[in-house]
This record gives structure tokens, C-alpha cells and sequence, in this order.
């Protein structure tokens, strides 16, 4: 027995089957979690060395190149980087998307297992940090205060950052832009010299009074006691009255010879939300925790911790990264739920019959259902690309079933039984239908074969298609034939009785809409010549379309978010850089009425922790983050406002260089794209110099904004030059002379004041009034160890000099990037076309070399894979279409319709004013599949008149005008389900518009010029064959 | 006893069955799957993507009186399903073991 027979035989196991699946379906949708992308690994890994004392230039030769030479054999290795600064070399590796990063991790291990004892002595050892984008935090807090500011730090230590902690999946949580205490011991140096003391001894003093020691334990009678000796101050007060020395029998105290200050430490940053100075919380996820279910648990329990803060504490959500997720996924499931009533409507609309239309559109739920229950086994998410498969798939699921349903009619117009109607009526369309089914699954398939990055993203979708096409094949032959035979019955006429009504115009349309397409069917049939000719030249007319659509990576999001980078003069202090940021701020608040939240740092928190060892550092920095209003809510987009901000930032004189993004949003496309030109070349001179041209001639490219040159400027420093000799004269080392300068002036941390359990740095330095100039540094008096001393000035120089920058190197060349990020409605494509123009105008000196990369390599190896594909997929197609034709002219005549596909495409995009992006090209590639079954119903039917012995032409009409209404609606199915994909405005929308537009785009076209073409061409290619049949015969008729 | 021999559209399987059970004319030999095409009119069973409809031929041996009934429920079936295609012929049986 068949399946179908089965099906129709034994209806209470096939519908416990489908009930089966479908509450596993549902099951494996209520554990699914919801994220924004796929889960990927950035396929990244970075070498930190330290070396302290080093400058840029002895870490980039002694280290780095090192590093570098022999990290370059690791396997699969796509690219090398690396930057040198003082003291640190950090050399990231890049790999190919998809690798497994710990066996990467393995072989790096084992590489500098080599190389160390080739690096220099007093290096610290190198370590491996692994990027992820779990680094990323998921949720910023800020904090404002009042009363409280002082005690900010430890309020939300303890009353927040804790118990935050504890929420299960939360990696780390930070507080920056708070104050923290700290007990400062502010000497004076004259009062020391008169003395004959140091900053090292009052330390050691101080170090020496502030400890407890266990001193053991004692029998006393029948019992055992330990003894201990409390030394430790009970409070800061006590530091005062502690003797440092004995002079003349008379006691010196601390506070003789230095000022004791239980104060807050002074601040290198300064942050404000909403115009009130305010600390930041950043919580960080544990990597594999899932964002959005730890936001909702953080949301949760804020409010019951918030109650435990102070009244004055203000705690506010300034980012949430899984808003953004959440309102995204909530708007394509929106775009799902629409299609799916699109595609009801359409079904409705073309059979006219109820009981139909149920049958069919059940096929939907029970095939997107399945696609959950893989999404649990393979732990994906529910995320834009998931939910964005089904849309696509939602319009394509129903057309098995219609197929079948139409011929189960068929049986049941010449009066078979329901039960026998829907048995024959499959088994005579099944074969067909699974064959049309493989061409969808020959496209789609092959996308989860896919490399690079592009194939993480469209993994999930080939996937997810294929299976949810597979499901809709087999419940095509299964329910649909089972349900049939119970609910339909035969009526031949609609009675327009009731509701019955609404079916009376549309019958009508459509019979006109039939006879209107036969008589232009005719037409064209006999002007074949005529049509297939006027079809080349239109599609010949669009490849010059091609020209003028623009291309580009991922197009931008809206994600609500703008954040502003500004780089001041480096001499610029902390309350200099807060001024400024502060006009800044008003200026921008006052333009920009959408921004609904905002929050300002000025400088850089000095234990800014891991991404001071990327970014660039120092008290002249501003950020400004931003936050706007829904994108409903306003009628300007992110990339506009940043427009604006950006001529507000230009009109300040002060601002050296900055730049105007997105803000992250936790996925790998969050920023925007940018077109990096990479200039190498290892004289600094003469690379600066480029770079500098460069940039001045890339800000006149139309469509860039924000070109910055990635060197960083010289930075002015002081440095003390130490005669070696004098040293050496005097007994002391470099390293002894200079850990003295650096206690005086960075302070030593002498020992720790503990109170409730909290502990706080004592520090001990020289007065700030004594490290105010150069004459102070001189005057510093260094204690050689004959307990002689010498001023600074008598053994060193101190001189101001212009530090070697930063180094950036890429594959093991130094290198500067000169990036230009896009203007609104900017093309990736466009500007890197300027940018190569402007490449050209350069007169490059020797040894200097330039190279195109960033957004625009990866788009250009994107496009690369992608092209690969397609021409794969129409092989695949070709062959599906051959075998069953068993021909190999017939699928050629059908591959016209991806023709006109692409015509339909570039149409769409051009008027659309859509840059091609990947997200296109892959609408383009689904395309293939799509149009050809269109081609393959009619050519199919052709076929079959000409078999059932129909003249050509007759045929090629007779066969035209009865599939014109099977594919107008599977057609319309498609092109009504994308279009809330394409005309969606929620948050994200952005990401697919380009796909929902080149597949409506390329599917209403060529299913137009199929429904014209192919039937002239159909005829066009087999007149010579008619022609010889009818000979034939008639030389027959003749004996 | 006369053979009467059966051919009609696959979906006619059951209610000629049920013909046959009614007029209580138990033995008959079917063919599932026959193929061929009417002298007159009625399109051609091939099983063929031209021609996708099959037939189904079923020969019962009957006594005398059981033929004239047989046609006659046969005929009803016909007239009310009148594109699946249903023939009877009727021819002498010689002997029987």
C-alpha cells in the first residue's frame, strides 16, 4: 500500500501522526530561546605580551615580529595583526568562519611554547584571550546620586552589583564612572628631607603598624588559648598619630611630615546620565547564556534591589540589549503571522471553496511547526534568520497541496468517491509534485554548504527551508489526501447563496482574466519571433541596470542607538574634556528632540580593564551614547540624526577627530559598514604622509563621513633620562632610581585599610603641590643604598619627547588604516569605488603599498561564495528539471524564467533605490528555485497536450490558459508573503527589506514574462519537430 | 453460466465490489491495474503522464439469471459516474471443473 493510500485509509493514524508532531512542534517552541542572530564564535584569538619598560618600537622588533613570523604556520589562518604600544604587544589572529577556536588555541599554545625562549628576559608570559561576543555587555545600568555620590561605589557593589551577580548566566558585572574611597598620604617633601626620610620608608612604617599576627597559642591551666596581636588600624584616623621616627628623642608622627586624607580617589572619568554625574553598571553574560532571558531576569529583580538603595540613588536602564531582540523577533513574528493570512486570502480567493482552503492552509502550521522541533535538537535560537526562513517558506508550503487538492477535484467532478477520488487523484500527481518539490530543495540545500560568514547566517536558513519544504511535501501526500476524502465534496457552481456572495465578482474576474490571457497567449504564439526578441532586448536593457545599483555588505539597522567618539588635543585635562563634552552635549540635545536617553564619560577609567588594551586611552576622550526613540516614534532614522551630529561635532574647533556609529547591539553586523584602505609600508614619514592625503581626498567622496586615520598622533611625554654611570657611582640601578620616581609621583600603595569587611588602598605619595613641574622631578631625592642621597637632577635629565606611536601591523606589514564610514543611504560599493579613485590619484613612493579592505573585502568574498553557489544551485536545478523531463533542451527553455528573474530584480532594487546587498543576492539565488516552477507546470502541461496528440500551438495555448490560474496563485502566495518582509518598518526590518524587495521584484516579472514568453518559446524550439511529426504522418495518409 | 467481463476508471473499484456483493455473485478474478481506451468515446486509461487514469477489470462467471441484474446495477453505476468509464461484456462459458 502506498502512503497516500495508507493515509486515506487508516485517517485516525494520520491524524494522531500530524497531532503528534504538532505538539512536539509546540512543545520545542515554548523551550526555545530567543536571540538576535545565530550563535556564532568570532573566529578570533589575540596574544597579549607585556613587557614592561618597553617602547612601541623594541615590543614591534623584539616581540611582535617574533610572535608574528611564527604564528603564521598555524593551520587555517586567514590573517595576522597586531599592535604594539609601550609596553604591551597584542598580535590577533583571524581565522576562517566556523573553525573550532580550541583546537586553533591548542596549536597557538604550542607555537609560543616554541618561540619563548627566543623573546626577550623580562617578559611577562604571553597569554591567549578568545573573542567573544559574550564580552559584549548585554545591559548598561547607570546611576545618579546625590547625598549618596561619595558612598556610590559601595552602595552599588554591594546592594546591586552582587546580588546581580548571583542571577544564573550572568558572566560579570562592572561598575565604572564611580567614585571609590581611598586613604591618600600626602607628604612633604622638604619635612622628609629634614628628617631623613622616604616615601618608601613611611610606607614600609605604615605597612608594618596596619597588620594582625597570629602569635600562636598558650596552655593556661586546663585550657589551650591562641594568642594574637591587633595591630590593624580601627580607623583612618589613627594613620595621624603613628611615629615614623625618633630624632633627638623626640617622636616624629605622620602627621608631622604629611597630610592624612580618608578622601574618594580622583577621577580620570567623569560620566553623567541624563545631566546627572552618574555610574555606569555594565553586566556581561556568561558566553552560551542566553541575553534576553537574563535582561528579563535583571528587569525583575531591579526594582526589589533599587528599594534597598538609598532614596537619592537613581538606577535606570540605559541599554538593554534584548529590547532590541525581543522587538525585532516580535516584528517578524508579526511579518509571519501577516503572510500566513496573505496566503489564506490568495488560496481563498482562487478556489472559492471553504473547505479547500482549510485543508490547504492546515499545511501550513504542520510544516513551520517542524522546523521548531530541529531548532531544539541543534540548540539553535529563535532569531531574525529563523523566523525570517519561515516567512519565506510560508508561501511555498501550500503548493504541494493545491496541486494535489486540484486533481482530488478532478476525480471528484467525474463522480468518484471521496475515499477513491483522493487515492487516484494523488497517485496520479505525486511523482510531479515531488519533483517540483526537489527543485526548492536544490536551491535551498545548498545554502547550508555555504563558508564564511555568509554561511553561518544562511545556515540555519537552508535548513529550516528545506525541512519545512520536506514536511510540506509528505503532508501533501498524507493529510491532504485524508482530508479531502472526509471534507471535500463536489459542487460544480458556485450558488452566490449567503456568504456565497463575494464569490460572484471574483468569478467573474478571473474568467475574464483567463480569456484575456488566452487571446494575448495567441498573439504572442503567433508573433513568436516578435516576443522572444522584445524579451531579449528587455533583459539585455536591465543588465545595463546593473551598473547603476550600487552594491553593498549588510545593509544598516536602526537600532535605535548612536554613539559619538571624540578625541580632543592630548593635552586637554579631565575637566577641560568635561566642559567641552558638556557644551557638546547641550548642542546636539537641542537638534535632536528623539533622543530619549543619553549618557556622557569623559576621559578613560584607568582600570578600564580589558578594553583599555584595545581601545585608545586617555583623559581627552568623550563618549557620548544615545539613545532614540522607537523608530515608529520618529520620523528621522538613526543614520540621519548621526548626520546631524556629526555637522555639530565638525562646527567645534577643539575636537581633533571623531566618529558618529551605532551602537552595538550585541550581534556581529551591529555598526555600521566601513570601507578601510589599508596603507603599508614600514616608514612611518612616509606611510603618515600618505595617509594624511588620503584622507583629505576621501572626505570629498560623496556618501562617506567620519574618515579617520587609525596611527594615533605623537603624544608629548616627559622622560627621565638616567646617566648609568652616575648611577652607578652613586649604587643605584635604573630600575631602583625610576621605582622611586614612580612611588612619589604615581603613589605606593602601602597597605590596605580595611573596614566592614571592604578594603581600601592607603596610598603614599609626595603632595600634589610637589608634583607640579619639572623643577619638582628634579628636586626628587634619591636614597642610595650607603644611605647617601642624590637630587634626581644629579644623576638624570628630564626631557620632553615625541613617543613613537601606536604600531599596527597586518600580515606581519606595519600598516595605517584610513577608514570612511557611510552617510546615510550610502552604498558600501559607491564609496569604495571613490576611495579607489582617489587610490589612483597617489603618487606612492617606494615600499609603500595600498590595499582596499574592511566591509569591502568581506562583501567582495561574500559576493565571491555566493556567485559560486548560484552557479551551483542552477546546475542542481538544471539536473532536477532534466530527469524529469528526460530532456535536455526543455529545462534550457524553463531557465529563461531566472533570466527575467534577474531583470525583475535589478528592476525592483533600482526603483526601490535598494543597494545590492548580500541579503539580495541571496533573495536573487532563492529566486532560481522559485521561477522555475512556474516553468515547469507549464512546460509540464505542454508536454502533456502534445502527448494527447494537440497541435503545437493549440497545445502551447490550451495548456497556457489552464495552468494560468495554478500559477498566478502560487506565485501570488510567494509575493504576498514577502511583502510584509519587504514593507515591514519594525525594528530589523531593515535587514531583509532588500530580499523581500528582489524576491517580489524578480518573481512578479519573470512569472509576467514566463506566462508570455515560455509558451513562444516552448513553440518556437519544437516547430521543427511538429513539422517533421506532420510529414510523417502524412506520407502515411499518401500509402 | 456466462462470463461477464468488467473493466472501469480505478475509482470505480468499490462500488462495483459492492455490485457484486449485493447480487450475493461471489467469485470473480480482478486485475488491479489494466490499462486501454474506449471504442468510442471516453479519454484512455494509460497510467501514462498524458493519460494518468488506470482501470481496473474484474471477470465474473454467473449463472443465467444473474446477468441481467449484474447489467443493470453495472448500467446505474455507469450513468451516475459517467467519466470514469465502465463496461461490461457477456460471453458463453463453455464448461467448468
Amino acid at each position: 500500500m502506498k502512503i497516500y493510500e495508507s493515509a486515506v485509509r487508516k485517517p485516525i493514524s494520520t491524524i494522531l501522526i500530524f497531532i503528534g508532531a504538532v505538539t512536539l512542534g509546540l512543545f520545542s517552541l515554548n523551550r526555545l530561546s530567543i536571540d538576535l542572530y545565530p550563535e556564532i564564535e568570532v573566529p578570533m584569538l589575540s596574544i597579549i605580551t607585556a613587557y614592561p619598560g618597553a617602547s612601541a618600537e623594541d615590543i614591534e622588533q623584539n616581540i611582535t615580529r617574533r610572535l608574528e613570523d611564527n604564528l603564521n604556520t598555524v593551520q587555517d589562518l586567514k590573517k595576522i595583526t597586531s599592535r604594539s604600544q609601550d609596553n604591551m604587544s597584542v598580535v590577533t589572529l583571524e581565522f576562517e568562519w566556523g573553525l573550532n577556536l580550541d583546537e586553533a588555541a591548542n596549536d597557538v599554545r604550542d607555537v609560543l611554547g616554541r618561540v619563548e625562549t627566543y623573546l626577550p628576559d623580562g617578559i611577562d608570559k604571553p597569554f591567549i584571550v578568545k573573542f567573544s561576543t559574550s564580552m559584549m555587555p548585554i545591559l548598561f545600568l547607570s546611576a545618579t546620586a546625590e547625598e549618596s555620590y561619595n558612598g556610590l561605589y559601595k552602595l552599588l557593589d554591594e546592594k546591586l552589583a552582587n546580588p546581580l551577580n548571583r542571577i544564573d548566566g550572568v558572566g560579570a558585572v562592572n561598575i565604572s564612572g564611580a567614585p571609590t574611597r581611598e586613604i591618600q598620604v600626602n607628604v612633604d617633601p622638604k619635612k622628609l628631607e629634614a628628617y631623613h626620610l622616604s616615601v618608601e620608608q613611611i610606607g614600609q612604617i605604615i605597612a608594618a603598624e596596619n597588620s594582625n599576627i597570629p602569635a600562636g597559642a598558650m596552655d593556661i591551666g586546663s585550657e589551650r588559648m591562641s594568642l594574637r596581636i591587633e595591630g590593624e588600624f580601627a580607623e583612618s584616623g589613627m594613620l595621624r598619630g603613628i611615629i615614623v621616627a625618633n630624632i633627638g628623642g623626640r617622636e616624629i608622627h605622620l602627621s608631622d611630615v604629611a597630610t592624612v586624607k580618608d578622601t574618594i580617589k580622583k577621577m580620570t572619568i567623569e560620566e553623567t546620565a541624563n545631566g546627572y554625574k552618574a555610574a555606569r553598571v555594565m553586566i556581561q553574560k556568561q558566553s552560551g547564556a542566553n541575553s534576553v532571558a537574563i535582561c528579563r531576569e535583571v528587569r525583575e529583580k531591579l526594582p526589589e534591589l533599587i528599594k534597598t538603595l538609598p532614596s537619592d540613588v537613581k538606577v535606570a536602564i540605559f541599554y538593554d540589549s534584548s529590547e532590541y531582540i525581543t522587538n525585532s523577533i516580535d516584528s517578524l513574528t508579526e511579518t509571519v503571522v501577516y503572510a500566513f493570512i496573505f496566503v489564506v486570502l490568495v488560496v481563498l480567493f482562487f478556489l472559492g471553496r471553504w473547505r479547500a482552503t482549510i485543508i490547504i492552509c492546515l499545511t501550513i502550521p504542520l510544516s513551520l511547526l517542524t522546523s521548531f522541533i530541529y531548532l531544539m535538537f541543534t540548540d539553535g535560537t529563535l532569531n531574525i534568520i529563523s523566523l525570517s526562513s519561515l516567512s519565506i517558506a510560508i508561501g511555498m508550503v501550500v503548493d504541494d497541496a493545491i496541486v494535489v487538492l486540484e486533481n482530488i477535484t478532478k476525480h471528484l467532478e467525474r463522480k468518484a468517491r471521496p475515499n477513491d477520488a483522493a487515492i487516484y487523484g494523488t497517485n496520479e500527481v505525486w511523482l510531479s509534485v515531488i519533483a517540483a518539490t526537489l527543485t526548492i530543495i536544490a536551491v535551498f540545500l545548498p545554502l547550508t554548504m555555504v563558508g564564511g560568514i555568509a554561511g553561518i547566517m544562511f545556515k540555519q536558513l537552508g535548513w529550516i527551508v528545506t525541512i519545512v519544504i520536506g514536511t510540506s511535501v509528505i503532508a501533501a501526500v498524507t493529510i491532504t489526501p485524508m482530508l479531502s476524502a472526509k471534507m471535500l465534496r463536489y459542487k460544480a457552481v458556485h450558488t452566490y447563496k449567503g456568504a456565497g456572495i463575494v464569490f460572484k465578482p471574483i468569478d467573474a474576474f478571473l474568467a475574464k482574466l483567463d480569456r484575456g490571457y488566452a487571446k494575448l497567449l495567441h498573439w504572442t504564439v503567433h508573433h513568436r519571433l516578435l516576443t522572444i526578441a522584445s524579451a531579449l532586448v528587455i533583459f539585455i536593457s536591465s543588465l545595463l541596470l546593473l551598473s547603476r545599483v550600487p552594491t553593498d555588505f549588510f545593509p544598516p539597522s536602526d537600532n535605535g542607538r548612536l554613539e559619538a567618539k571624540i578625541e580632543l588635543p592630548v593635552n586637554f585635562n579631565l575637566e577641560q574634556t568635561t566642559t567641552l563634552a558638556h557644551r557638546l552635549e547641550r548642542m546636539i540635545l537641542d537638534s535632536c528632540p528623539e533622543i530619549n536617553y543619553y549618557s556622557v564619560s569623559s576621559g578613560a577609567d584607568d582600570e578600564g580593564g580589558f578594553a583599555a588594551l584595545f581601545g585608545n586611552s586617555g583623559v581627552n576622550q568623550v563618549s557620548l551614547g544615545f539613545t532614540l526613540s522607537k523608530r515608529t516614534e520618529r520620523t528621522r532614522t538613526q543614520f540621519e540624526i548621526a548626520d546631524v551630529m556629526r555637522r555639530i561635532i565638525a562646527r567645534i574647533p577643539e575636537v581633533e577627530k571623531f566618529s558618529v556609529g551605532s551602537g552595538q547591539n550585541g550581534g556581529m553586523m551591529g555598526g555600521s559598514s566601513t570601507v578601510d584602505v589599508k596603507i603599508f609600508g614600514f616608514d612611518f614619514d612616509n606611510t603618515g604622509k600618505i595617509a594624511e592625503e588620503l584622507a583629505v581626498k576621501m572626505r570629498t567622496i560623496p556618501g562617506a563621513r567620519d574618515v579617520l586615520i587609525s596611527r594615533e598622533k605623537m603624544k608629548v611625554e616627559l622622560q627621565v633620562d638616567f646617566d648609568r654611570k652616575k648611577l652607578a657611582q652613586v649604587g643605584l640601578t635604573t630600575a631602583t632610581a625610576a621605582t622611586a620616581v614612580r612611588n612619589r609621583i604615581n603613589g605606593l600603595t602601602a597597605s590596605l585599610y580595611r573596614e566592614d569587611g571592604e578594603e581600601y588602598d592607603i596610598i603614599v605619595r609626595y603632595d600634589e603641590s610637589s608634583r607640579m613641574s619639572i623643577a619638582d622631578l628634579n628636586n626628587i631625592l634619591l636614597y642610595t643604598t650607603t644611605g647617601g642621597a642624590v637630587r634626581l637632577s644629579e644623576v638624570g635629565t628630564v626631557v620632553e619627547r615625541f613617543t613613537p606611536p601606536i604600531i599596527e601591523r597586518e600580515d606581519r606589514q606595519r600598516v595605517i588604516t584610513v577608514s570612511a564610514s557611510l552617510a546615510p543611504g550610502a552604498a558600501l560599493g559607491q564609496v569604495a569605488t571613490g576611495a579607489r579613485e582617489k587610490i589612483s590619484e597617489l603618487t606612492l613612493p617606494a615600499g609603500v603599498d595600498i590595499a582596499i579592505a574592511g566591509s569591502v573585502e568581506d562583501q567582495e568574498e561574500s559576493f565571491q561564495d555566493l556567485l559560486t553557489l548560484m552557479l551551483l544551485i542552477v546546475l542542481l536545478v538544471y539536473i532536477v528539471m532534466a530527469t524529469q523531463f528526460e530532456s535536455l533542451l526543455q529545462p534550457l527553455i524553463i531557465m529563461v524564467s531566472i533570466l527575467f528573474a534577474f531583470t525583475g530584480v535589478f528592476l525592483a532594487l533600482w526603483m526601490t533605490s535598494t543597494p545590492l546587498s548580500m541579503i539580495a543576492l541571496i533573495g536573487a539565488i532563492m529566486l532560481v528555485g522559485i521561477v522555475v516552477k512556474n516553468g515547469i507546470v507549464i512546460v509540464d502541461f505542454t508536454n502533456l497536450q502534445r502527448e494527447r496528440g494537440v497541435a503545437l500551438n493549440d497545445a502551447v495555448i490550451t495548456a497556457g490558459k489552464s495552468r494560468l490560474r495554478p500559477v498566478l496563485m502560487t506565485t501570488l502566495t510567494t509575493v504576498l508573503g514577502m511583502i510584509p518582509l519587504a514593507v515591514g518598518s519594525g525594528e530589523g526590518s531593515e535587514i531583509w527589506k532588500p530580499m523581500g524587495v528582489s524576491i517580489i521584484g524578480g518573481l512578479t516579472f519573470s512569472t509576467i514574462l514566463t506566462l508570455l514568453v515560455l509558451p513562444a518559446m516552448y513553440s518556437a524550439f519544437n516547430v521543427g519537430k511538429a513539422k517533421k511529426e506532420r510529414k510523417a504522418n502524412a506520407i502515411e495518409i499518401n500509402d | 453460466m456466462k462470463a461477464v467481463f468488467i473493466t472501469y476508471g480505478q475509482s470505480l473499484r468499490h462500488p462495483v465490489e459492492e455490485v457484486l456483493n449485493k447480487l450475493n455473485i461471489r467469485g470473480f478474478t480482478r486485475w488491479e491495474e489494466t490499462q486501454g481506451r474506449g471504442s468510442e468515446t471516453g479519454e484512455p486509461h494509460y497510467g501514462t503522464h498524458a493519460w494518468p487514469s488506470k482501470n481496473t477489470s474484474a471477470l465474473t462467471i454467473v449463472d443465467d439469471e444473474k446477468v441481467e441484474p449484474l447489467l443493470e446495477h453495472l448500467r446505474q453505476l455507469d450513468v451516475q459516474a459517467e467519466q470514469q468509464g465502465l463496461r461490461a461484456f457477456v460471453w458463453n462459458v463453455e464448461g467448468k471443473m
